[in-house]
């Protein structure tokens, strides 16, 4: 039964991992959208697996959370704020390739796992927290990368929602489990977020007739 | 049962019994893909033991050999089933045992798989046609970021199961099935990156069109676009029998559903019971493969690094996963 237990979190964990890593390799905005999609589905299935674990109730309604607003409403908000935005929305021409990016996500993931094992080396984790500190730490660190690596604005949105999934899980697995009224606020921030970056960006494309962050920066004071 | 180092006439007898399966049922592998594929694009196709009749003609038919080339235009074709062959015994399919076991482990069978693809493309450079030229740059590009893929994938793969012998890998893949892990976290990492793999080695679509003769996009192709009669029907045999090494290869490694264990114990029954569902899964992964042929549209030649790259990553972490699980 603990082997189960172990093997099922260890599965959970390298799914959520495979999730993240459906957003690096694509280049599309709709791609992104779905790969983000399915990493919050693998999400909520993660945080209905800590719950199971330790058994606390609190934690399957915030899975249910994260399934409607992460997989079903950010979605809907984004392709809606999208929609009427002009400029191309496919990132072509990133900073940093595909390829790079793909095998430069990995050593982060590396780096992840062996900065909680330095880390964590004299404290005493539990199985939870073992299984999914790292993965969250690399969730923190593929979600900054995203950010800088590429040229369009929404890229940049993409990659903040990966660095909030990664907070959630780290929060999620170390705790076992915030009050739900905070948890309740947190969902409710990021939907505002999610809103002011969607109005930010129809003021950039406005502006700019383009999403290309590396125009942003020919803005000069004549 | 097995030992993975006993040699006996009998285990050695059935081990070859084993191969000649395997080479048997090479082009009925390569017929059901073309099959599948035909059906998923709405097209009847042909029957899929329509490979034996393509081999059997071309075996009757006369050759022509251009006056430019050499003798290794000649043997390369010798060459080329000869080595898949000889690697074809390395291989065990629905047994964990196979006939040159002792003589080698996997990495013998990816050194023969080179030794195939390196007189490929001299046979395609020796003719001195535009084409041949031109698909051996491409394949040369491709093999070299498959190889280091391919080894990331075997440390995943031999880290997991322990050694890299094939016979040890098998039957410890067997093992742990009956025990109840129905895959190891790291093999997870390992199944997409041998996938990848498996599509990049045997030319399918993202990578290559192996239907074609007819695109300036072609690799393989290009390469034995010379050839004709027997030597074509020896290249083509090779490539048949080289995607059913690999299809075996993935199905013992990941799927060792059915497999022969020491519990069950060798005999006529649970042999041809393991040989049925061996023949089940490899029909099954090679359905899943053409399917996922027709998904994707064949990829611009410079963003296949990309999908390879993705098999890179995926056994880096596999490997992460085997350190740091527990």
């Amino acid at each position: 039964m603990i082997l189960l237990q172990i093997d099922l979190l260890t599965i959970s964990a390298a799914a959520l991992l495979i999730a993240t890593f459906a957003v690096v390799v694509r280049r599309g905005f709709l791609d992104w959208l779905s790969g983000y999609r399915y990493q919050a589905l693998v999400l909520a299935g993660v945080t209905a697996v800590i719950g199971y674990i330790t058994g606390t109730w609190e934690i399957y309604v915030a899975a249910i959370l994260t399934l409607a607003i992460k997989a079903v409403i950010i979605p809907k908000v984004l392709l809606r704020v999208t929609k009427g935005l002009s400029g191309q929305l496919s990132d072509f021409n990133p900073y940093v390739s595909v390829r790079s990016s793909i095998i430069i996500s990995a050593i982060l993931v590396i780096l992840a796992y062996a900065l909680v094992q330095e880390m964590f080396a004299n404290s005493r984790l539990d199985s939870v927290a073992r299984a999914y500190l790292p993965v969250a730490l690399s969730l923190f660190f593929i979600g900054l990368f995203v950010m800088v690596s590429r040229r369009i604005a929404l890229n940049q949105i993409i990659g903040l929602l990966i660095i909030e999934n990664g907070l959630f899980l780290f929060t999620v697995s170390l705790t076992h489990g915030l009050p739900l009224l905070i948890e309740v606020g947190i969902f409710a921030d990021i939907l505002a977020g999610i809103i002011i970056s969607g109005i930010l960006l129809s003021r950039i494309s406005q502006t700019f007739d383009s999403l290309d962050v590396g125009k942003i920066e020919q803005l000069r004071d004549d | 049962m097995v030992e993975p180092t006993a040699v006996s006439l009998q285990l050695q007898i059935i081990g070859v019994v084993q191969t000649l399966g395997l080479i048997g049922i090479a082009p009925l592998i390569t017929g059901i893909m073309r099959k599948v594929k035909a059906r998923t694009q709405k097209r009847i196709g042909a029957s899929i033991i329509q490979p034996y009749y393509d081999l059997a003609k071309l075996l009757k038919k006369d050759e022509v050999v251009s006056d430019q080339s050499s003798w290794i235009f000649r043997s390369a074709p010798w060459i080329m089933l000869i080595s898949t062959i000889t690697a074809a015994l390395f291989v065990p399919s629905f047994l964990p045992f196979s006939p040159f076991n002792a003589a080698g482990d996997i990495l013998v069978v990816i050194g023969l798989f080179a030794l195939v693809r390196f007189f490929t493309m001299l046979a395609g450079i020796d003719v001195a046609s535009a084409f041949g030229g031109l698909g051996a740059s491409r394949e040369m590009m491709i093999s070299a970021i498959v190889e280091p893929a391919l080894f990331l994938t075997i440390f995943v793969v031999s880290l997991s199961l322990g050694g890299t012998n094939l016979t040890s890998i098998a039957s410890s893949a067997a093992n742990q099935f009956a025990s109840g892990v129905i895959i190891m976290p790291s093999m997870i990492f390992a199944v997409i990156a041998f996938f990848v793999i498996m599509l990049a080695e045997t030319g399918r679509i993202p990578f290559d069109n192996p239907a074609t003769h007819l695109e300036l996009t072609m690799v393989h192709e290009a390469m034995v676009l010379e050839y004709s009669g027997k030597s074509l029907a020896m290249v083509q045999f090779s490539q048949s029998i080289k995607q059913v090494i690999l299809l075996s290869l993935f199905v013992n490694f990941f799927v060792p559903v059915g497999m022969l264990t020491p519990a069950i114990g060798l005999s006529a029954a649970s042999t041809a019971s393991t040989a049925l569902s061996f023949l089940a899964k490899a029909m099954l992964v090679s359905a899943l493969v053409a399917f996922a042929e027709t998904r994707v549209a064949k990829w611009r030649l410079f963003r296949i690094p990309d999908l390879l790259a993705v098999a890179i990553a995926s056994s880096m972490m596999g490997v992460v996963f085997f350190y740091f699980w527990r």
